[in-house]
């Protein structure tokens, strides 16, 4: 039986990435695993943030489930909790805050290191990649000294996430003419990017030159990550699936970072799952979503389905069901000040995607091979519209009840 | 587990912790070091172990820091100065005055940020704090800050410390599996250079119990009336009312409920992520 790693990075854009098409040049590596990838060409975050997509990641089920999430609702099922149940060493290692302990993300796992407890600087408020894999190799070569029974790992990078106040050294990888101070990117986030402001075309650009930046130094990261497990003979026993929880929004609906918006540039994820003893790479054109996600990692060890698991295992390939994809999202930016809530969905079927809002009790509808930037409403016009709008209306405010007996916390 | 086992095990565990505290002075002289003691039971303990070490191969005694963060229980006082004279500590309560005194000496108190001497509006400001006022809490985000953190790095900037005993124990959370007896924090925005040194980390809630009692080592007599865990006193809580922390479930239920701190901590990084 083979291990199982999940290597996910926080609001990477699936347009970033050479092997899905850009000639940024930022993903050498990543790029360079391709013949031994399984390519997933659509795949879909079930939220636009971390809470909202890691519910699906971890635990294959929606965020808006089990009423108005806090911590992670014990109703839910971590994947680590099967797992473990089955004798599968279980280990963690991130830096996010909205998945540490205090907020119950911790169940299920023999080593689960949220980093909370480490002193961060402000302008780079979490532990860095290279932190991450160094804190992973002790583990792994710990690991390597006992009786090998096989493991699932989990590790997370936060690296591409703002502040957006990368080193100098990976500036010059990516773009040496680029001399502003470290002040000044702080700044620049602090003035631009947490007001939403998009008004100066130049500063947007400027922060998605330095996210770029990011997305290269992660990219090394990566390459030193395998170079752990390769290091520690691991690469040819283990299987590695690569993703993100979401992307980052740079002025293409009008705002920046990512709130609660199920546009593309958020909900379009890479999904790429590693494997040394398929050599010949592969593409997957189904639509996949990050719910399937566990229940693949169930059907990799050769478990019995998780009952309460909401997605499908990905492998092996083709006979999927054929559902839709379904996202949902509170604007969190509107939680505090005691405005309604703004709570938003999506719907997807092959390249149609509808949208709700349900506090402006507006419904959007988009051609995505027509018009990949989603920029055309079709929802008047469209004649399948009706069908989606159906099948999408059920999940709408279904949270209100919920959330009247209480999520825990 | 009989009696027997039991002192059989403690005195493994003792053994075990007083090699890491042997390692810690063969790294630093007794002066380089500073022993941190909050009179809980987990602190004591590290305490009464490096003294065992010390007075075992006659080595001085390294200086003991204590913080008052303004909100702490008066048997904790009474505990840490009983026990600093019977056993001759060289000891330093540490309290941020200017603080206190801006807030009136009251708890929960609305301080504003320009009655702050000098030092402490720039501590706020470092932390990217941008209000006008705040509350004197000793567990929130800018309470905790001045109160502990601040005092703390004051103290290891006065004596030039290079490493301090802590009394962390790895069972007490998930996330401290990964944790070394040696643990070097590199200067950063917040924190100087030093090294963090846990003697106890391998002892369990029940060991160090089970330790106390073998080896009449004295705790605070809060435990006895059912607290687990004693940190600021407004938001320390009795687990079980009446009955000793010792004779407690301590396997079955939670030793920290409502961990105040870490809400602090998750809430802080999110801030400066960008959210809130």
């Amino acid at each position: 039986m083979k291990n199982v790693i999940l290597l996910t990075i926080d609001a990477l854009r699936k347009d970033v990435l050479g092997c899905y098409g850009s000639q940024g040049g930022l993903t050498p590596f990543i790029d360079s695993l391709q013949n031994n990838c399984l390519k997933f060409t659509r795949a879909q975050a079930s939220g636009p943030y971390t809470q909202a997509s890691f519910t699906g990641l971890l635990t294959s089920s929606y965020y808006l489930e089990y009423g108005k999430p806090k911590g992670l609702s014990p109703n839910r099922t971590l994947i680590s909790e099967p797992l473990k149940r089955a004798g599968i060493i279980t280990a963690a290692f991130h830096s996010n805050p909205y998945l540490c302990d205090y907020l119950g993300w911790n169940r299920g796992w023999d080593v689960f290191y949220d980093s909370m407890e480490e002193e961060v600087d402000e302008r780079i408020p979490y532990i860095k990649g290279n932190v991450i894999n160094s804190k992973v190799d002790e583990w792994l070569t710990s690991y390597r000294q006992g009786d090998n029974k096989p493991f699932f790992l989990w590790l997370h990078y936060m690296d591409i996430h703002e502040p957006y106040v990368p080193e100098r050294k990976y500036i010059d990888m990516v773009d040496p003419s680029i001399t502003i101070s470290q002040n000044e990117m702080y700044n620049l986030f602090k003035d631009v990017l947490l007001k939403r402001d998009v008004s100066d075309e130049g500063a947007v650009k400027l922060l998605k030159k330095l996210y770029d930046i990011h997305v290269r130094e992660v990219d090394g990261y990566i390459k030193e990550f395998f170079a752990i497990l390769g290091k520690l003979d691991l690469l040819p026993n283990s299987v590695i699936i690569m993703t993100s929880d979401h992307g980052d929004e740079f002025g293409e609906h009008g705002g920046l970072s990512h709130d609660d918006k199920m546009y593309s540039e958020l909900i379009d994820v890479p999904l790429l799952i590693y494997d040394l003893s398929q050599d010949e790479g592969g593409v997957c054109d189904a639509l996949a979503s990050n719910v399937d996600i566990p229940p693949t990692i169930i059907y990799l060890f050769g478990l019995d389905p998780v009952e309460s698991f909401e997605g499908h295992s990905l492998l092996p390939l083709g006979g999927y069901p054929g559902n839709g994809c379904f996202g949902e999202a509170i604007d969190q930016r509107s939680q505090r000040g005691g405005d309604m809530e703004k709570d938003s969905y999506f719907y997807r079927e092959q390249d149609l995607k509808v949208i709700y809002r349900a506090n402006l009790d507006s419904w959007e509808m988009y051609d995505l091979k027509a018009d990949p930037k989603e920029l055309n409403n079709i929802i008047g016009t469209s004649p399948e519209a009706e069908e989606l709008k159906i099948k999408l209306k059920p999940r709408v405010r279904r949270w209100l009840k919920d959330n009247l007996r209480g999520e825990q916390k | 587990m009989t009696e027997q086992d039991k002192v059989k095990k403690c005195a493994e565990l003792v053994e075990k912790s007083k090699k890491v505290v042997r390692d810690a002075f063969n790294k630093f002289t007794p002066d380089e070091l500073a022993i941190t003691w909050t009179g809980g039971k987990d602190s004591t303990t590290t305490l009464w172990i490096i003294r065992q070490v010390c007075q075992e191969d006659k080595i001085k005694l390294p200086k003991v820091m204590t913080i008052d963060e303004g909100d702490s229980f008066p048997e904790i006082h009474d505990f840490i100065n009983k026990w600093s004279k019977e056993w001759n500590l060289d000891l330093e309560w540490c309290v941020n005055q200017d603080a206190i005194d801006a807030a009136g000496g009251k708890l929960n108190a609305l301080v504003k940020v320009k009655d702050l001497n000098e030092r402490n509006q720039a501590e706020i400001k470092r932390i990217g704090y941008e209000e006008d006022t705040f509350r004197f809490e000793a567990e929130s985000y800018v309470g905790n800050h001045l109160m502990k953190t601040v005092m703390f790095n004051l103290y290891i900037e006065r004596h030039n410390v290079k490493a301090v005993f802590q009394g962390l124990r790895r069972d007490e959370q998930a996330t401290r599996t990964q944790d070394d007896y040696f643990e070097k924090k590199e200067a950063a925005h917040l924190i100087p250079e030093h090294v963090r040194i846990k003697p106890i980390l391998h002892f369990t809630e029940r060991d160090i119990w089970n330790n106390i009692m073998i080896n009449k080592i004295p705790y605070c007599i809060l435990y006895e009336r059912g607290y687990r865990s004693l940190g600021a006193a407004s938001t320390s809580q009795i687990a079980v009312e009446g009955v000793p922390a010792w004779e407690q479930d301590l396997e079955h239920t939670v030793e920290r409920a409502g961990r105040r701190q870490d809400k602090e901590q998750m809430m802080k990084r999110l801030r400066e992520l960008g959210y809130m």
